[in-house]
């Protein structure tokens, strides 16, 4: 029914949505700098009309919050390819760090050069076939030798001790994990028992935030459940987060290194392929490190192994036929025997020149030991391309993963710059809202002046007053 | 269309990529190296490894060959001044088998020739930097001795028949030395052997024999003058393979040069690009990021 009541608490309602749309635009622009903020659209619904003897009056408007503006499906993917980033970064800085241990040398051998010193201990052996007895030329096998193996073991140090800082990363991150999986599934009780049939606004925001975080740190896929719930489960699929239940990542030592562990399964080696930081974390420690670590192991054993078995089958300066011993630390296996490379033998007359059963002047077994190095004595490699084929290897996986780096980066930027554009608050559109409201507000409540004027009219009718 | 809020935010990490840029070209200008990492280049570093690995090899080789060929000079004169000596005792012998000299004659040619043997001796026993090489593998005795108190004379080698070699960097093996035994006392011609019969011969005033032992002296002299060419041809070869690796040397460490060092040029035209660049951006992030329009309102 029309009346003019009915009108002013049309507008009234109409003052008050105006009143709730403005606080939207307040809120929007007051969270307008946080990233994680999602920029709402206040929410206009028309009221229902009123149907009094087939005649529908309509009954105004109201503004039931606001509706965030965010497409879900656009942020898990941003959150995939931010986990992709995070453990490229990780697995680079990694790699960075190792191939620094190597160096590269210019035009002159520089100490700390691994293959300077292949190089220069074999040529020392080169020079003793001119002359066998000279104890000048046999003290610089020995302090050549020493260069080498001091070199490599230290290289071989720098790489366990890089492996045991890497470990604890590992178990900083998954602290870090555990705290952040905690924390959603308290997030998804509180959305699922506040908002279980649409958007939740702030709490999403804060959900999604989590989730980024997240992703810098572990690879994980979102599935989402029934009541705007979500779980979570790492790349492999293991559960981490079922709705408002968390599982922490438990760690446990294995051969001296951390593993991760759900429940009972040893989740370490999917989780190395995941993503975020502990994928890139686990790859490094688990594959580029070992591998390294395994050449230079071969590159140690063999050489310690033949010149010892060449100088154990010769004849030396003090009369020892066969048995002279052995220049190197004897390695037991492969694994192990770049760190304890060293130099056992201290007299340079120990070293055997001469064949078995020669006299000290000849130089046949010299002759043999710096033929080593051009001997395929290393997986079908000589010393000297082995230790060039280890260095490519080390440098071609430093390039590919910079490489995958850049890309991904890029593609993170996109996205983001994709999701903003739709999600974050843009001052401009805020402030063209802001005049629309104002002048809403304006015109409702002039409509309220003169309402409110026809009312004192309609009491005032049939006493004699001047219209004012 | 709707547009990114941030994308000014955005433009500072462009900024930080230049100045990392600028960062990654200014470390290569002041080293002067193209590749401070294994993963600047993988293949160049592993070349250059390579490449240093030969080059290195070529300049050990080098130093060496500059010690063996003073050695085999030392033995190619020792059997050069041999050679003198054993034309000296031909021409006395083939006096004293004319069979013109009288008793006491051929005596003091005898006694000539006892000279000339010690003075071979001493040559056959001439050491280098304090090794013996005319005794094979056993270079810290005398190689020689004789015992002047049988008649004749006995020879004793101290030495053995051992042959070194020298290997050089593309694979020759070079003899370094000829063992005594091969050239003063061997089967085929024995030097000191027959210079004894000769001095034994003519010491009683007779030429027993002589004629003969002054064939078996020819043969012998002969014979050290084919084993000097063994190592005059040492000498040679050691010349030429160290002439030959200090030229691959040469050549090889211009190619690693090449191959590792900066090209200052682009380097320098690179980083004006990148500054330049990098000027521009702050100034539109300047620009552009000011203003919206609640300014107006």
């Amino acid at each position: 029914m029309g009346t003019v009541n009915s009108a002013l608490s049309l507008i009234t309602g109409a003052l008050n949505a105006d009143q709730a749309a403005l606080n939207v635009v307040a809120n929007n622009v007051a969270n307008a700098s946080s990233s994680s903020y999602t920029r709402q659209v206040p929410n206009w619904a028309e009221n229902q009309p009123v149907t009094i003897n087939g005649v529908a009056y309509g009954s105004g408007v109201s503004v039931s919050g606001g509706i965030s503006q965010r497409d879900r499906v656009l942020e898990q993917r941003l959150q995939q390819q931010r986990q992709l980033g995070a453990s490229s970064s990780a697995l680079l800085t990694a790699l960075t760090t190792l191939q620094a241990s190597f160096g590269t040398a210019s035009s002159n051998s520089s100490a700390g050069n691994v293959g300077s010193d292949i190089t220069n201990f074999f040529n020392a052996y080169s020079q003793l076939e001119a002359s066998p007895v000279s104890n000048p030329l046999r003290q610089q096998i020995l302090s050549t030798a020493q260069q080498l193996a001091g070199d490599i073991s230290a290289i071989a140090n720098s790489i366990n001790s890089q492996q045991g800082s890497i470990d604890q990363s590992v178990n900083t991150v998954v602290s870090q994990v555990n705290s952040i999986t905690q924390s959603l599934a308290q997030m998804n009780h509180q959305i699922q028992s506040l908002s279980p049939n649409q958007d939740a606004g702030a709490l999403e925001d804060q959900r999604q935030s989590d989730l980024a975080q997240l992703s810098q740190l572990i690879g994980f896929n979102q599935i989402t459940t029934e009541q705007n719930g979500l779980s979570i489960a790492t790349a492999s699929g293991q559960l981490l987060v079922s709705d408002s239940a968390s599982i922490p990542i438990t760690t446990g030592s294995v051969n001296g290194v951390t593993h991760l562990f759900l429940g009972s399964t040893d989740i370490t080696s999917s989780l190395a392929g995941g993503g975020g930081q502990l994928g890139g974390l686990l790859t490094a420690r688990d594959q580029a490190l070992p591998s390294t670590l395994s050449s230079l192991d071969q590159l140690a054993y063999a050489v310690s192994t033949q010149i010892n078995a060449i100088n154990n089958a010769g004849t030396d300066l003090v009369g020892d036929n066969g048995n002279a011993g052995n220049v190197f630390n004897a390695p037991t296996q492969v694994a192990g025997s770049a760190q304890a490379m060293g130099v056992v033998m201290t007299d340079p007359s120990k070293i055997a020149a001469a064949a078995l059963g020669q006299a000290t002047g000849d130089n046949a077994n010299a002759v043999a030991a710096a033929g080593l190095a051009n001997q395929a004595i290393i997986q079908g490699l000589t010393p000297s391309n082995f230790y060039a084929n280890l260095l490519s290897t080390l440098g071609a996986s430093v390039s590919e993963t910079t490489v995958q780096g850049t890309a991904l980066t890029a593609s993170v930027t996109q996205l983001q710059t994709q999701r903003d554009a739709l999600s974050a608050v843009n001052l401009n559109e805020e402030a063209s809202a802001l005049q629309e409201f104002q002048r809403s507000y304006q015109a409702a409540s002039q409509v309220f002046t003169i309402l409110n004027s026809i009312m004192a009219s309609a009491i005032n009718m049939g006493v004699q007053t001047a219209v004012s | 269309m709707r547009v990114d809020p941030f994308f000014v935010v955005n433009l500072s990490g462009a900024l930080d990529q230049t100045q990392v840029t600028q960062q990654t070209l200014t470390q290569d200008l002041s080293s002067g190296l193209r590749v401070n990492n294994p993963g600047d280049d993988p293949v160049a570093a592993a070349q250059n490894v390579q490449l240093l690995n030969q080059i290195q090899r070529d300049d050990s080789f080098t130093q060496t060959a500059n010690l063996t060929t003073g050695a085999l000079q030392v033995a190619d004169s020792a059997l050069g001044d041999v050679v003198t000596q054993l034309n000296q005792a031909i021409t006395l012998a083939t006096e004293a088998n004319n069979g013109v000299l009288n008793g006491s004659d051929l005596k003091s040619i005898s006694g000539q020739i006892a000279g000339i043997r010690d003075q071979v001796l001493l040559l056959a026993n001439t050491s280098y930097q304090g090794q013996y090489i005319f005794g094979g593998t056993q270079v810290s005795t005398a190689p020689f001795s004789v015992n002047a108190s049988t008649n004749p004379a006995t020879v004793t080698y101290n030495g053995d028949s051992g042959v070194n070699t020298l290997v050089s960097p593309d694979g020759q093996s070079i003899q370094l030395n000829v063992p005594g035994n091969q050239i003063f006392i061997s089967s085929t011609a024995n030097v000191l052997g027959t210079l004894n019969s000769l001095v034994a011969d003519f010491a009683g005033g007779l030429s027993n024999g002589g004629v003969a032992d002054l064939a078996s002296l020819n043969t012998a002299l002969n014979f050290v003058s084919q084993q000097r060419v063994v190592l005059d041809n040492s000498l040679t070869r050691v010349g030429l393979a160290s002439s030959a690796a200090s030229s691959e040397s040469i050549q090889l460490t211009s190619v690693q040069t090449n191959l590792m060092q900066a090209d200052i040029p682009a380097i320098s035209t690179q980083l004006s690009l990148s500054k330049s660049q990098e000027t521009a951006l702050v100034s539109v992030i300047a620009a552009l990021g000011s203003g919206s329009l609640f300014d107006k309102l």
